[in-house]
């Protein structure tokens, strides 16, 4: 809206709009605490019907629920909070697919601990999505260099929204409902896309049985992300023996057991490849060598197990259950406690870009064991996205 | 907190506790289950790296707050 403060008319155009109302519209949800302290788009009715339209679904249904906060997320205030974190229209078939795969997750879960202390717990636990199949291309999303970071609208805007739904629909903000003491930067935004064009694997949709013509979102709960380097490995047991360490680091060990998924970089895939190495291969490597020893653990003061939340304590904390310690197991004449309970608790993706030896490791709270495991084995949650057909 | 909250609302007496870093968590917590106001105590933070002495000291200072909540005498 422009205002001629000579003849006093007031025009509208779609290229000339009013400085003022621009920064106003801006500073009403910063104001009124809707945004994550970033700016947001204002949303407007009739773009909100825009997204509406790219679903077949009722926007009063409800696609996200804290049970035990009282609060629900309709699929309407899923649209407006979209809108808010700068996605496209066409990006909320995966929004809503996100949230399905959400759901699937805490579901999955079973105790309400879970499904609730996951999303206000200290420890700042954050969801991490992976996006498969066609979808990526069409809808533009990076699955190679930088592919934790910045630059690329679906990957930012799309995990931007699921954070907005937890703070606006959900409530979840920070230092009242949500307790995280520190959390980490993927709390913003984390949503990253296999790339499956320079992967020498099957893919983690076809891991759960989904066709080369599906896309889906798979949906787990980061506690930490840890940057592998392994530029110079010539052989594959270098690269696992990397993963396999940094997964059984003290620092991240809160319980006897972990789980972790490993973003796996072409470089490295191509490499366990080449030497015969299959992705079952990979996690079967990765659990059966992720040990802690006796001693380490006996430094870090984790040899005890405590009452109730069975976290790991020193063996003299008052809430240590008497003569309850870790299994250990010996080996080459050292006890050591194997982290992983099996090779399902190894989720393999690959992405980033094919220019360095370097992963990553993105320790997980837990491990859903979601329906989405067509093949047998346990897999993340995962939901398939529905996205209208091509104009 | 909502615990104490359910439990309450079962006819189960219930004080709830929590350390006092996460007060105002726990106001809003009892306000989302519609019972602004709800009593609870807080004790001084932390918990989980005091000595058993200390755990002790602090349960038998808390315990007369506990009273008070459930409306009763030592």
């Amino acid at each position: 809206v422009t205002s001629d403060t000579t003849t006093g008319d007031t025009t509208v155009s779609d290229t000339m709009i009013d400085h003022r109302q621009v920064r106003r519209a801006i500073e009403y949800y910063y104001e009124h605490g809707f945004t994550d302290g970033l700016p947001v788009v204002p949303p407007t009715e009739s773009y909100l019907a825009e997204f509406l339209a790219q679903v077949d679904r009722s926007p009063d249904e409800v696609v996200a629920a804290m049970p035990h906060l009282n609060r629900e997320c309709t699929l309407r205030l899923a649209a407006i909070n979209s809108i808010m974190a700068g996605c496209l229209p066409e990006y909320f078939p995966v929004v809503l697919a996100m949230l399905d795969a959400l759901r699937l997750d805490a579901g999955a879960r079973g105790a309400t601990r879970f499904s609730s202390g996951l999303w206000q717990s200290t420890t700042g636990t954050v969801p991490i999505t992976v996006i498969n199949g066609p979808a990526r291309l069409r809808l533009g999303f990076n699955c190679q260099g930088n592919i934790f970071g910045p630059g690329f609208r679906p990957n930012a805007t799309i995990g931007r929204a699921m954070r907005l739904i937890a703070m606006n629909a959900l409530g979840l903000k920070p230092h009242v409902l949500d307790q995280s003491t520190q959390t980490n930067p993927a709390k913003y935004t984390c949503c990253i896309a296999e790339n499956e064009e320079e992967s020498p694997w099957e893919p983690l949709s076809a891991e759960a049985g989904y066709g080369p013509g599906a896309s889906t979102v798979s949906f787990m709960m980061m506690r930490s992300c840890m940057h592998i380097e392994a530029r110079s490995a010539t052989r594959a047991e270098h690269v696992l023996n990397d993963f396999a360490n940094s997964v059984a680091r003290t620092g991240v060990l809160y319980s006897e057991k972990s789980s972790c998924l490993i973003v796996v970089s072409p470089e490295h895939a191509q490499l366990l490849a080449s030497h015969g190495w299959s992705k079952k291969d990979v996690r079967e490597y990765v659990a059966a060598n992720a040990v802690c020893t006796r001693e380490a653990l006996e430094r870090a003061g984790k040899t005890g197990i405590s009452r109730d939340m069975h976290w790991l304590v020193p063996s003299d904390h008052p809430d240590a259950l008497p003569g309850e310690e870790p299994q250990f197991e010996r080996r080459d004449g050292t006890e050591v406690h194997p982290v992983l309970s099996s090779p399902d608790d190894v989720v393999l993706v690959v992405a980033g870009a094919a220019n360095a030896g370097v992963s990553t490791v993105i320790d997980l709270m837990g491990a859903s064991t979601a329906p989405s495991g067509r093949g047998g084995g346990r897999l993340p949650a995962m939901s398939e996205i529905v996205l209208k057909p091509s104009p | 907190l909502a615990d104490g909250i359910l439990l309450e609302r079962r006819g189960v007496p219930a004080v709830s506790v929590c350390t006092d870093k996460f007060k105002t968590t726990a106001e809003a917590m009892a306000k989302l289950h519609g019972f602004e106001g709800y009593r609870f105590i807080s004790v001084p933070h932390p918990i989980a790296s005091l000595e058993l002495p200390q755990l002790a000291h602090l349960a038998v200072d808390a315990l007369g707050e506990v009273l008070a909540i459930f409306e009763v005498s030592e």
